[in-house]
């Protein structure tokens, strides 16, 4: 297990390292550069010393989870993605600083169709509700077998691969984790939806659309194999690795695809970007708009309506309580 | 058929209602946008323009003034068949002119000839059927 955590965060340490490609060529550290800047001297020094910092800082980490004694490397599990995600975040506010007088105001004109012909979605988008399909699916089949539930089972594990937390065979015991499924899959699709329906119109937000459904899907299938793990007694680590099998492909295939749409980019007022990332525009009507560093789409922070996704998300975090055993 | 668009750019130093306004008189002049065609609602026009509602609706309202557009609460703007008004006396050359000049000049300070300015104009104007 001890090996099993630190190839995984010597894999995220190497993920993070990727972070100034994983971009548009005219942004560097969420700063919007010029053509041809990324090949000067100052964005390379700003690249090297970023990526000195996350190697040090995973060398660290590594380093810690190999030699902690046995009895601190539940905590040191605990910490050392912290401090990973802190030296990246650190590091990357300050080279998005250095770079700061480099910005330029990229523009374009932006363009809109005069019809009223309605917004569709894409066709597969009723793929939203198979979620719905597959908790109910996953709640008949732990009722046919009720009888062949032990009466004590595990429901979390430490870092050591023990389990550290059990439940008994009860309503909030067997069908939490499917609950909580349920609750988180109905937020996310409602972020589906108004993605769609508050973005402009660009090849980019129908890719966004495709990557936020494998990544519903994934979630979905992950909480209903949670919820009837308790039948089929697959290993943990199984269960825990499976959404990877989705993730790191559809990483690959969002990136080539949101290049090949060769799109320029959204030409938001630099202004309005706090610290690179947080886009907040009352005079934008938008309620998401392109990222600036990385791909994907992220909130118009000025839009009340985007305080209430936001809300929604406290809602999910706060019914783990409600509903996980 | 391709829907007709607008275009509205931020860096310009054009207000955005009145980006907005005009481009739209373009197409309503040209016969682009036919009488009772529904247009964008103020929300959807807004987003794909990167501007507040308040100014699409208020470049919808500045078109319902001039006769464009029929506003209505909760439906959408819809073309209004409009006949071209008797022309006004001599007092709008003076503000066309006003316009024109600065225009004008724009363009001769980039090199573009006189001749070529007012064949452009020319067949800007000719080729406005209303």
């Amino acid at each position: 297990m001890r090996l099993s955590l630190s190839l995984l965060n010597l894999f995220a340490g190497m993920m993070l390292l990727a972070i100034p490609n994983l971009t548009r060529r005219e942004i560097l550290f969420a700063v919007p550069v010029p053509r041809g800047f990324r090949d000067t001297d100052a964005a390379r020094r700003a690249v090297a010393t970023f990526r000195m910092v996350v190697a040090l800082t995973t060398a660290l980490c590594v380093s810690a989870l190999l030699l902690v004694p046995d009895e601190m490397l539940n905590a040191a599990a605990a910490l050392v993605p912290l401090l990973l995600v802190g030296a990246t975040g650190i590091s990357f506010y300050q080279q998005n600083r250095k770079l700061a007088p480099a910005a330029v105001q990229h523009t374009r004109p932006y363009e809109a169709e005069i019809s009223e012909a309605p917004d569709r979605l894409p066709g597969y988008w009723p793929m939203a509700f198979v979620p719905v399909l597959l908790f109910g699916a996953a709640a008949l089949y732990l009722n046919a077998n009720w009888d062949q539930i032990p009466e004590r089972f595990p429901v979390h594990w430490g870092a050591t691969g023990e389990p550290d937390r059990w439940a008994g065979r009860s309503f909030k015991g067997v069908y939490g984790p499917l609950l909580f499924g349920g609750i988180l899959s109905t937020w996310f699709t409602l972020m589906l939806f108004a993605t769609w329906f508050g973005s402009r119109r660009t090849r980019m937000r129908s890719v966004m659309f495709g990557g936020m459904m494998a990544i519903h899907l994934m979630l979905a299938l992950l909480f209903a194999l949670l919820g009837v793990n308790v039948l089929l007694r697959l290993p943990v680590w199984a269960v825990a690795l499976a959404p990877m099998t989705v993730i790191l492909p559809l990483i690959i295939v969002m990136v080539r695809k949101m290049s090949e749409a060769g799109e320029p980019m959204d030409p938001t007022p630099n202004e309005c970007w706090k610290a690179g990332i947080f886009y907040y525009n009352p005079n934008d009507a938008a309620l998401f708009v392109e990222k600036r560093e990385g791909f994907g789409y992220t909130f118009n922070f000025a839009n009340r309506w985007v305080w209430g996704l936001l809300a929604g998300i406290a809602g999910v975090i706060a019914s783990t309580r409600m509903v996980l055993p | 058929m391709t829907p007709p668009r607008i275009r509205l750019d931020p860096a310009s130093p054009v207000p955005a209602v009145r980006q907005i306004v005009d481009s739209l008189r373009v197409l309503l002049v040209e016969g682009q946008l036919a009488p009772g065609t529904p247009l964008p609602s103020v929300r959807r026009l807004a987003m794909e323009l990167g501007v507040h509602f308040n100014t699409v609706a208020e470049a919808y309202r500045l078109l319902a003034s001039e006769g464009w557009l029929e506003l209505a609460h909760g439906k959408a703007a819809v073309v209004m068949p409009r006949s071209v008004p008797p022309a006004p006396d001599a007092s709008w050359a003076e503000e066309f002119r006003d316009r024109l000049r600065g225009l004008a000049a724009q363009l001769r300070s980039k090199g573009i000839p006189a001749e070529q300015i007012a064949a452009e104009l020319r067949s800007v104007a000719e080729g406005i059927s209303r």
